[in-house]
Parts: C-alpha cells; structure tokens; sequence
C-alpha cells in the first residue's frame, strides 16, 4: 500500500537515505498558518538563516499580505491550493496549524502539492487519532513526515534550519558546523546539547527534534539509517526519554552518545508531558538503559567518576556529561574534536543578590561576565539606577500596604504594625520610604535631618496653621495649610543634590555608605560644586554637620558635600546635608533595586514635610527663631530623637522613658490600616491627580495634604470618644497616676457598676424603640467574636509588650474588666474583646492624664492631642502610600468608571 | 483518562452494539440484584475504582455469589476495598454486580497504537482470561492494519488462522470485534482491551462474544472524547486538586503538565521543556514538590496564570522557587518570566511575603530582558537570588538550587525571613 523508498526499509516508506538530505539549501518551504503566534517570530529567522528558503505561507483569509522578513517578504495566500495555483513550487510544508487542523491541513497539502517530499509538523497536541490518519496518508503518497510536537530539522553545514526555532532567535550561536548528529526527543534539548557539545569542541551536521508524542513519525530506526550514511556525520547524540520501542532494534554502524532519561517516570501510572510514556512497561528509561548498554557492550552508565564507554558508545543519564562521554568514544575512535572549545559548562552565575546575606561561601558564587552578546545587555541593563516599578492601576491597591482579613494586622512593606510599634517614630518614618529599617548610625543622621527642619518659627505655613486653628478648623486642617506651603519651591536644591549625588555615585561600588574611608575624589573632583555649596554662610548647614559630628553619625555622603565645599570654599547648605542624609539612608535599598530614583528625589520632599508637619502642631507661641518649644534648635539637633521632639510638639515636654515607649507604640499602632482607608485614599487621590507617569509633576506635599484632609472628627478624631468616655468614668475618682496599680480604687465595682447602668439604658432605649443608643466605644469587633472570651490579637500584643516592660496602665485594666462586667451582668452574650482602638485610647489618656487632672488642658485640647496624635502616625502610611503611588501608579487611576457609579434621587 | 471495568464499560460498548456481560451499579436494589442471579445463576462483585487500577483479582477483590445473602456480604467486602499497585493508592467508591456468562472459550482483545509498526494494531487470542505477557508469543497475535480503511474482518480472519483458533470462533469475531475500531478511533482511545470475551453459546447454538471486562484509556487531546458525555469526575481521583486546576488551562500553545511528586517538597520547580524537565525531576528527587513542564512559549496570561496556581498550592512550604530550562528555541524569556515575576509579586501581594530563595537557569529569546525584570521583581521583594546562563551545565544549577534548599532547612530560612523584615 505504499511506494518503495529507502530498501531498508521494506515494510514502510522512507524517503531520507542520507541526513546531508534532511534539510538541504534546495528544500524549498511553504509554511501553514505561518502568521500564526509561533510562526510569526520563529519562521522570519529561519528563511533568513537558510537564504531565503520559503517561498510561500498560508492564513486563512490573509491572501494577498505578505510576512516581511530581513530576507526579504514572503507571500501569504488563503491556503495551499491557490499558493500552488499561484505558481509556488515547494517540496516541503512546515505546519503551525493549531491542533484541530492538522490533520486537514496536511491533507490538503499533500492532495493538491504532488511534489511534496517533507511534511514537518510543529503543533503540539495532535490528537493520536490524527496522527494514524496522517501517518497512513504519508505512507500512501511516499512522503517522510516529522514530527509531530517537533522542532523541525537544522543543518550547520547547509545553513538551513527547516520548520521550528532550532538554535532559537540566533541559530549561529548554537549550530556550529562539526561531526556529530543530533537525534533529540526534547526540542529544546536538541538546541542545549549543541550548545553542550561546543564546550568540548563538537560541532553538529544535523540537529533533529523528533516530537514526543505516541506517533513519531520520523524516529530512531530511519535516522539511524541517514545518519550511517551521512560522511559528515562521523558520531551521533541521541537524547531519548521513555516511552516506545523505537530505539529497541537499532544497530548502530559508527558511535553513538545516548542520553537517556527518565528514570522517575516509572513512578507513575500516568503519562506525564512525553506522552507514550506509561510507566511500568517494558519501554521505561531503565529498559531503554539497557538496551543502549548492550548496543555498546558497556555495562555502566557514563559518568565522568566513572568514565565507561566503549568505541562504540557510551550511556549517559545527565545531559551535562554528553561532551565528556563524546570526548571519550571518539578518543577509543581515534578522532579529535571539530574545534577549539567554546566555552565550558561550569556554573556561571550572571545575576546575583543576596539582599545583604551572609551567605556560605558556595552559595554565592562570583558574578561572571556573560558570553557576547550577553554581556553588553546585562551591561545595558546596569546603566539603570534603582528598580522601576511596573505601571499599574493601584485604585485600591498599594504595594506599601496590605490589611491581613484574618488578623485585620496591617503590614507596611512587609512589617505588620504590631512589630512597627516597637520602633521608634523615626524608625518609622524612614521605614516607610526605604522599605526596611535604619541602622543605628542611620537613626541618627534621621534624627539630625527631621530635627533640623522642625523649627516653624517665622515661616507663613506656621502662621497659615495658626490662621487656620484660629478659625476654628480641626488639627488636620490647619496643618495642611502648613503643608500647602511646604511645594516643590522649597525642596529644590534637596533634590537637586540627591540626584546628582545617585549619579555621581551609582558606579561607584559603594556598598556601606557609612564607610567613610571610601576615596571619593573622583566624585569630588567631578562634582557641580554650585549644587552643594553656597558662597553665603548658611547656619543650618554648619549646625546639621556639627550635630552629625556630635552623634558620631559617619557618612560618605557627608563627607562629600563637605569636601566639595571645602574645594569651592564655600559653605554647606542645610538643604544639601539633608539630600545627603536621605540618599544615605536610601543607598543600600537603592543598590539592591527595591528603590526607584524616583524616591532617591523625592525623600528629602518627604523629610521636610515630616519635619513640618511635626513643627506645625505647636502654636507661633511656643516657637522662635533658634527654639523650639523652648528647647534650643542645635539641641534637638544634637541630643533629642525625633519621637521625643513630637512628643514635645505636642506636650510641651521631654518624655521620660516609659512615656517614650509608650507614645512610640501609640504613633507604630497607627501607621496604616491598608490602602482601603480613607486617609490612604486622600493621599493616592492627591498623588493619581497630579499624574505619576511623569513622577516629577507628583507634588508630594499635596499627597500630605490629600491624606489630612481625608482625615477628621469621625477617621482620626474618633480616638477621642472612648477617651470621653474614660474620663468620665475617672473624672471623680481622684486618680492621680495611671501608670502605677497602687491606684486604690475598685475597678471591677466600677466596671459593674457602669455595666448595670449601661444595661438599663439599654433596655429603656430599646423599650423607646430606640436602636441607635449609644454603644460602649472599643469593645467588641466584627472578625474577633464568637468564643466565649474573646480576644483583639492586637491588644493582646502591646497589653504583653507592656507587661514584660512593668508598665501598667489603669485604663487598660479598666477596660479589661469591663468586658467582664459587661457579659456578667448580661448586656452581651460572650466576653467581648478589648479592641485595638482602646489601646489607643488607653495609652493616650495615660500620658495626658497627669496634665488633664492638674488643669493644664481642657477636654478640647485633649480631644485635639488625641486626633494630632493619630495624624503623626497616619503620617508614616500616609508617606509609604504616597511614595508608592508616586511609582507604581498611572495617571487619574483611582477614579471610578462613571458605569460603576449611581445616582440617589 | 482511564476507565476500568464493565459498570462504565457496558454503556460504552453499547454505542456499537457489542454484547456484554448484565451489569448493575452499586445503587441495585436486592430485587435487582435477586434478579440477576436468578438470570445468570451467579453474579460477580466488583469494587469500582476511579481510573485504570490493574491486578485487582489477584489482590483478591474479586466476589462471587449465588445468592443474595453472599452478594451482600461481598459488597459490604469490596464496597471500599483499597488496593495498592503500580506504586499507587486507590480506594473504592462502590461495587458492581456482573451477571455470570458460562462460556466455552476466553478470548483476550486489545487495539492500541503500536510504535514498532508505527499503525494501530490489535492483539488477539483465544487463550485469554489471564495475564496476556504471560502467554508465549506463538498464541498471540499482533496484527497491525490501516487506519485509513479501519480494522476489517479479514484481520481478524487472518489473525484467528495465524493462532490456530477454533473454527467455530472466527464468524461470531469476525462478526463483532471490528465494531471496536468504530468506539476506539472515533471516541478518542488510545488503549481499549476486552479481556476476557467469554464465547457463549445463544439459544440457538451459536458462539457469541460476550465483553466481561474492560478497559481503556482515553486521549486527552482527543476532542472526540467529549461526544461520549462521560461524568467529568471518572477520573479526577488520579489527579490532584493542584493537578486538576493546571490542567483546565490545557491548551494548544504551551505546554501545562504537572503533577505532584512530593506533598512534603521544599524545593518548587517551574521547568521549561520536557528535556529540563526530566533531567530537572530526576535529580531533585524527593525534594521536588511537583515535576512540570511549561515550554512551548506560553503567552504571558497563560504563564501568569499557571504561576499563580502554583505559587498558591506550593510556595509557602518551598524554600527555593527554581526557574529551569536550557535555551529555549522560541519561547520568549521576557515574557514568560515577566508572568512569573508580576506572579510572585501578587502572591506576595496577597498571601505576605515569605522566606524564599530563587534560583534560575534559563536561556533563550530576550533572555537579558527577561532576567532583568525577574532581577528588579526580585529586588524589591527582597528575596535573595542567584540567576544562571544556559551555558551553565543544568544539572549544576540543580545541584545549586539543592545547596540552597539544604541552607534554607538549616538556618537560612530564617535568617532571610529576618532579612525581609518577616516576624
């Protein structure tokens, strides 16, 4: 039923004798669906490699276009038949049809083409069913047929690379001309063992992809046979995987390296990935061992502890070991390479961080330079300072963020706010825009540069502030008034320096910038000394650099701007100690490209806003030129952290240790609670407006601004309703300190007497078909109910953090045994938790009690230290969120569609 | 998909009209089950296993009756019987009642696509009943034909005279057994073998081909498999939910094969090519959570969500996220690494961040495009990583990505966890 081929073979047609015939300079191609997805990119560079071999493509319904090519376009028609009519003469079809149009595209072509010779099917997962038709067609009409789920057919000698991407995008790379045939049931296996055997300096005749799937139509048997007769090819790979008995009854005339693999697929009772494997049959990879071993009368597989092999062959079972095992026949075969190695297979490790790890010496292999062409694009790639962020919508989403649903714990970039409670507030505010925390010589350049910056004294955006609580607005009000003052204006020599310092330094291989015996004279003698130093005195500068001295503070960056104005004899500005404290403290994150440039610009922005923001919650009254709050500006500088300087701004006073801690937590507890909160939204809103694909338009003081005015008495200043509440629980008990539990007073009889009378209330306002009673504030919580006590994580972490320390606090204790009192006298069914807003509550009051009960401040001026406190700490989120949006977001994007908004008449 | 048996196996044979042994299901009542063994004089109780499960008469579940109260006492046995072959687990989910055929002969029959004829082949003998590779090859026939004019009686003729059969066998054969070819190359087969065809004689006398077991495996690129409208769920028991959520994304471009190879594994590997992912499998051994391959030049969605499903089943009991592949023909690097990368990033995203340690080997189109963006992805999650080029031997890579999987169980774990501020 099928023409007489190759005499070889008498029970099937083959029509290859030789493999200098598989793929030669004559073969011309016509490739089905050649605009297909795979096509498109794979095929322009075959027709290049082998000189313009295509003639014509089919695309349904593309008749009439034309696939340009460097070599020149190559015509498309609708399909075979009108290619054929057109005139196109071809002895080879290529097919990227998808799957279901195999079958009939082959069939078409084979109908109307009666010169056709070669069919080569790239398409992965024809069905089985199809594969028998096409495979009886070919039979019938003498054509060789491979594949299918092949990579088609190369010759190096040639210059012809026929169907797939063998040798991929550059096929010179890899198809070196030489001796040896590869035969490779791995498409990409075939390319790799070229690249392999190179590296001991074994070129290629042909490179073959036979498919996997159960019909292979062109295998083992009849390649074997082309590769005998093949001059060129003096050896052979074969890369072989379970599955078949195609490979049982070869005989093999000159050597043969056989990989074979796949041992751990007898494992299993289903095909995986090469189909044809099943397991436990007689044609797993250890059959298939053994069949290669006795072909080559070795009795080991290769490897190179244990180099068997015989001149006739040798068995490998890692493809790494296919050039020493080629090496070694072909040496009992008397024959030496086809040319110089060309590289080696060592490790070469062509990108590597270890984010600051010290890791094991064999784990962190040298970065090598990567071969050419490589090389220049990683090279390319190193121009880039700091990562870029891809682009995206981030309405309601933040890369600084993430509200945990389970613990309602948020995560600021990756810390949750519980363990940011145990940091300082600088600690915090560098975290926000670094991504990770200061070290300790890094908290006190913070410390220097927020400080520095906090005196408001004389400048209009305290006086706007002033104004603006004088007309009775909320704390969050007047202090954006502040911050509108705070615009880009103010910040430009800041940025201007960090960035021409990023780039003075970017190739510098700093690594620790507070190694301050780096040489930089060449960034010196680089440098613009105008950016760095004013021929006018400037006290901030010399103060900044004196409190940098006092603290012990090291800097490379410091150094630098010093040296620069020393070489310009000029002084240093303030402005420019800041750009170098917040580049330092950017480096490392920066050099490992968890930080774009875009923050590198910007920080010193966010800096002065901290330090405005801060500076502006105390009245004109408190401040005056060189004093703030009555402590003198190079002081603070020098000897105070910035968490003690808000505590002032808002108190009046140093804290002592224990009000420290506490206010600490207070400010880390309050950090964020997602990108959802309205606070975060403000600041996105403010940031998407401005457009942040062009970041230098972002006004970063407006996205401070875009958070507090998203804040207000119900987000931020509802901390102070169970203030409230507390106070008029103690108003009257003559409580003097709330931090020691000497306090004698009976909190549980108070609890229960509340509850008793909050239980009536209740009752009667139900009673009055009242439903929206008051309710007790910070007990309760939508996710942590259900068990019979139940329990806020949160509250259980800082009432522990507390604990270990000794620090007690009578509120808390008062709200614990309320939660008691509450179930016991019925008013709810369970334990409630204490919930976090009461921590908040409770540490607040604490510190402002002491003043509260001797008279100092009224409830109105506790009510706004309470909701400026939460505006401190929101001011961390608020920075990441904004800095976030800042790089990641497009522009306007957290608009809503005007499909997903409603009208209410 | 494999299905054994005569519960699913009657229906199918039914499509082309080929005799089979009464079969009830496990939802019988004791009626119809009185009935059958009224009809058949005894019945044989079979546990139902999803999927093929081979050997199960010699692990002894196999029950006879002949009568009602034996039968019970027989589904109660084998009604979750379990059964361990081939290296695999199964349990049963039911029984069937097959009513018995007397018969004067077994006959063993299989089509399957043979790849030493490269054509569909049929193995037949008159010798069957039992194990088929345990007959000496002069009693089985192995006869390939062309599937362009289909398995036709004079096949079965010929074979039947090769082996010497009796001659009262070859009409009723010749008969029936080419309406097999008609349920096999039209519905998607790959395998489909009756063993035994009990030869039973009808009322008047005559042979008849009765199927009482089979068994067949399906294609699963097969569309045709389709058009049987067998329940989705036969065969879901040999895959796993990871398995089962990987394999819906099955199409044309791109390769989407896993499976499971260790629910305990530390180290999760995404393997490009069926090369790399055999060499890659075989040597990570046990520490591998799944063996897969995602070659083919997937497109960015595809790979995206391939990665997404991956990371979500495995990533947090992995130490070391492991890119392989050699140098890849066509897929594109940049953008199946980007899908990987921005992946990674909205599992983070999602889930927190993790203690991980990347290791890469690849090659292949835009491959500094793609490293780069794996780079800065990587970068600012704060994940350590080492990224190697393809000419880096493979099994090398493998064995790095072993070395930091070791460090990651003794200690590196958490000091990476610290590094990425993780508490």
């Amino acid at each position: 039923m099928h023409p007489q081929g190759v005499a070889a073979f008498p029970h099937y047609y083959v029509g290859i004798n030789s493999l200098q015939e598989l793929a030669t300079k004559e073969d011309r191609v016509c490739v089905l669906n050649i605009t297909g997805g795979e096509s498109r990119t794979v095929t322009p560079v075959s027709h290049v490699y082998s000189g313009g071999n295509i003639v014509c493509g089919t695309a349904p319904g593309r008749s009439g276009s034309k696939m340009k090519t460097a070599g020149g376009d190559i015509p498309v028609y609708d399909n075979v038949a009108e290619a054929v009519e057109a005139g196109h003469e071809f002895n080879v079809v290529v097919v990227y049809l998808p799957p279901s149009g195999v079958r009939d595209g082959v069939i078409e072509a084979i109908r109307v083409n009666p010169n056709l010779k070669k069919i080569v099917i790239l398409t992965e997962k024809v069905p089985v069913r199809d594969a028998r038709v096409i495979r009886a067609m070919g039979q019938m009409r003498g054509i060789d047929i491979f594949g299918a789920n092949c990579l088609g057919l190369a010759d190096a000698h040639n210059h012809v690379r026929i169907g797939g991407a063998l040798g991929g995008s550059a096929p010179e790379e890899s198809l070196l001309p030489g001796s040896v045939a590869i035969y490779s049931n791995s498409g990409n296996f075939t390319t790799t063992i070229a690249v392999y055997l190179a590296t001991a300096g074994w070129g290629s005749t042909v490179s073959f992809s036979s498919g996997k799937d159960v019909y292979i139509h062109y295998a083992a048997p009849e390649w074997t046979h082309a590769f005998h007769q093949d001059d060129r090819s003096k050896a052979a790979v074969m890369y072989i995987e379970p599955g078949g008995y195609y490979e049982h009854d070869l005989k093999f005339e000159k050597p043969v390296v056989a990989c074979v693999v796949g041992r751990w697929k007898a494992k299993l009772t289903k095909a995986c990935g090469h189909a044809g494997a099943i397991a436990g049959s007689g044609d797993n990879a250890m059959a298939k061992e053994e069949w290669f071993m006795e072909k080559f009368g070795v009795d080991a597989i290769f490897t190179p502890d244990n180099p068997v092999c015989s001149a006739k062959g040798a068995v490998v079972v890692n493809i790494a070991h296919i050039p020493a095992a080629m090496d070694a026949v072909m040496a009992l075969n008397g024959a030496k390479p086809d040319f110089e190695p060309v590289g080696d297979l060592s490790l070469k490790c062509w990108f590597s961080n270890t984010q600051g790890i010290d890791l094991p010496a064999h784990l962190n292999p040298p970065v090598v330079e990567a071969m050419a062409p490589y090389n220049e694009q990683i090279a390319g790639l190193g121009e880039q300072v700091g990562a870029i962020f891809p682009r995206q919508t981030m309405k309601d989403a933040s890369g600084a963020s993430m509200m945990d649903p389970k613990t309602q714990v948020t995560r600021i970039h990756g810390t949750s706010v519980l363990d940011a409670s145990t940091h300082t507030f600088e600690e915090n505010l560098v975290q926000s825009l670094i991504r990770e925390y200061p070290d300790a010589n890094g908290a006190a350049m913070a410390n220097v540069a927020l400080n520095a910056f906090v005196n408001q004294a004389d400048h209009i955006g305290l006086a706007a502030a002033d104004a603006s609580r004088e007309a009775g607005n909320s704390p969050n009000t007047a202090l954006a008034a502040a911050i509108a003052m705070m615009g880009p204006n103010k910040v430009e020599t800041s940025q201007k320096a960090a960035v021409a310092m990023m780039e003075l330094f970017k190739k510098s291989g700093i690594e620790d910038p507070a190694d301050t015996s780096t040489d930089i004279s060449a960034q010196v003698a680089a440098a613009d000394a105008d950016l760095f130093s004013s021929d006018s005195g400037c006290s901030r500068g010399k103060t900044m650099l004196a409190a940098l001295e006092a603290r012990g503070a090291k800097s490379v960056f410091v150094e630098f701007v010093k040296a620069v104005a020393d070489k310009a004899g000029g002084q240093v500005r303030g402005q420019v100690v800041l750009a170098a404290i917040t580049l330092h403290l950017a480096w490392k994150p920066l050099m490992r490209k968890r930080l774009s440039a875009t923050t590198i610009s910007t920080m010193p922005w966010h800096f002065r806003v901290f330090s405005t923001l801060i500076g502006s919650a105390a009245s004109s009254k408190q401040q005056k030129e060189g004093k703030f709050c009555g402590v003198a500006d190079d002081e603070l500088m020098e000897s105070w952290s910035f968490t003690e300087t808000a505590h002032l701004a808002l108190l009046g006073h140093r804290p002592d240790d224990e009000s420290l801690y506490a206010f600490s937590v207070l400010l880390g507890l309050i950090i964020s609670n997602g990108p959802g909160t309205i606070s975060a939204q403000g600041a996105k809103g403010a940031v998407a407006a401005d457009g942040p694909e062009a970041p230098a338009r972002v006004q970063v003081n407006k996205g401070y601004i875009g958070f507090l005015t998203h804040t207000g008495y119900a987000h931020g200043g509802n901390g102070y309703e169970a203030i409230a509440f507390l106070l008029d629980r103690f108003r009257d008990t003559g409580l003097q300190d709330p931090g020691t539990d000497n306090h004698g007073l009976d909190l549980a009889a108070m609890a229960t007497e509340y509850a008793k009378e909050y239980l009536a209330y209740k009752k009667k306002a139900k009673a009055e078909g009242n439903l929206s009673y008051d309710k007790i504030p910070c007990t309760g919580h939508p996710v942590f109910k259900g068990e019979d006590v139940n329990f806020d994580p949160r509250e259980v972490f800082v009432a522990d953090l507390f604990e270990k320390r000794g620090d007690y606090n009578v509120f808390h204790a008062f709200y614990k045994e309320l939660v008691q009192a509450l179930f016991k006298t019925g008013v709810t069914r369970n334990v409630f938790c204490v919930n976090v807003d009461a921590v908040i509550a409770v540490l607040l009051l604490k510190m402002l009690w002491k003043p509260h009960a001797a008279g100092e401040i009224d409830d109105a001026t506790m009510e706004s230290a309470a909701f400026t406190t939460f505006l401190f700490g929101r001011m961390i989120g608020s920075a990441a969120e904004i800095d976030d949006h800042t790089n990641r977001g497009r522009n306007m994007d957290t608009r809503t569609p005007a499909s997903q908004c409603s009208y209410v008449g | 998909m494999q299905i054994t048996g005569m519960y699913w196996g009657s229906k199918l044979l039914k499509y082309v009209d080929f005799p089979t042994s009464e079969v009830l299901g496990p939802e019988a009542t004791n009626d119809e089950i009185k009935g059958l063994i009224e009809r058949h004089g005894e019945v044989f109780i079979k546990p139902m296993f999803k999927g093929g499960v081979g050997k199960k008469g010699k692990a002894g579940l196999l029950g006879r009756a002949k009568d009602l109260s034996t039968a019970m006492q027989e589904k109660a046995r084998l009604y979750f019987a379990e059964h361990f072959h081939n290296n695999t687990y199964s349990k049963a989910e039911g029984v069937t009642f097959e009513g018995g055929v007397p018969a004067e002969y077994e006959v063993y029959f299989s089509i399957t696509d043979s790849t030493e004829f490269r054509a569909p082949m049929i193995t037949l003998t008159h010798h069957g009943g039992m194990d088929i590779e345990e007959l000496p090859p002069e009693k089985i026939a192995r006869i390939p034909f062309d599937p362009l004019t289909g398995l036709k009686g004079f096949v079965i003729s010929n074979a039947l005279r090769k082996l010497d059969a009796p001659k009262e066998l070859v009409s009723p054969l010749v008969q029936n057994l080419p309406k097999l070819w008609d349920l096999f190359h039209n519905y998607g087969m790959t395998t489909l073998e009756l063993n035994p065809i009990r030869m039973t004689r009808n009322g008047k006398g005559r042979l008849v081909p009765i199927a009482c077991d089979f068994k067949c495996a399906f294609d699963g690129d097969d569309a045709n498999v389709a058009r049987l409208g067998l329940p989705e769920d036969l065969d879901t028991s040999s895959y796993s939910d990871f398995e089962q959520e990987v394999n819906q994304l099955r199409t044309y471009q791109g390769q989407s094969d896993v499976f499971v190879i260790n629910e305990e594994g530390s180290i999760t590997a995404m393997t490009f090519g069926g090369g790399a992912n055999a060499l890659v499998t075989e040597l990570l051994g046990d520490a591998a959570t799944i063996s897969s391959d995602f070659g083919g030049n997937p497109p960015y969605e595809k790979m995206h969500d391939i990665s997404r499903i991956v990371y979500k089943y495995w990533l947090e009991q992995s130490n070391v996220l492991f890119i392989i592949g050699g140098k890849a023909n066509n897929t594109d690097i940049y953008e199946t690494f980007r899908a990987m990368a921005d992946a990674l990033r909205d599992h983070f995203n999602a889930h927190g961040p993790q203690p991980l340690y990347v290791v890469v080997g690849r090659g292949g189109p835009n491959l500094i495009r793609g490293m780069g963006y794996m780079q800065d992805t990587l970068d600012s999650l704060g994940i350590p990583y080492q990224m190697f080029g393809f000419d880096s031997a493979m099994s090398e890579v493998v064995n790095y990505a072993q070395a930091a999987d070791e460090w990651m169980k003794n200690g590196g774990r958490e000091i990476v966890a610290q590094k990425m501020g993780i508490s």
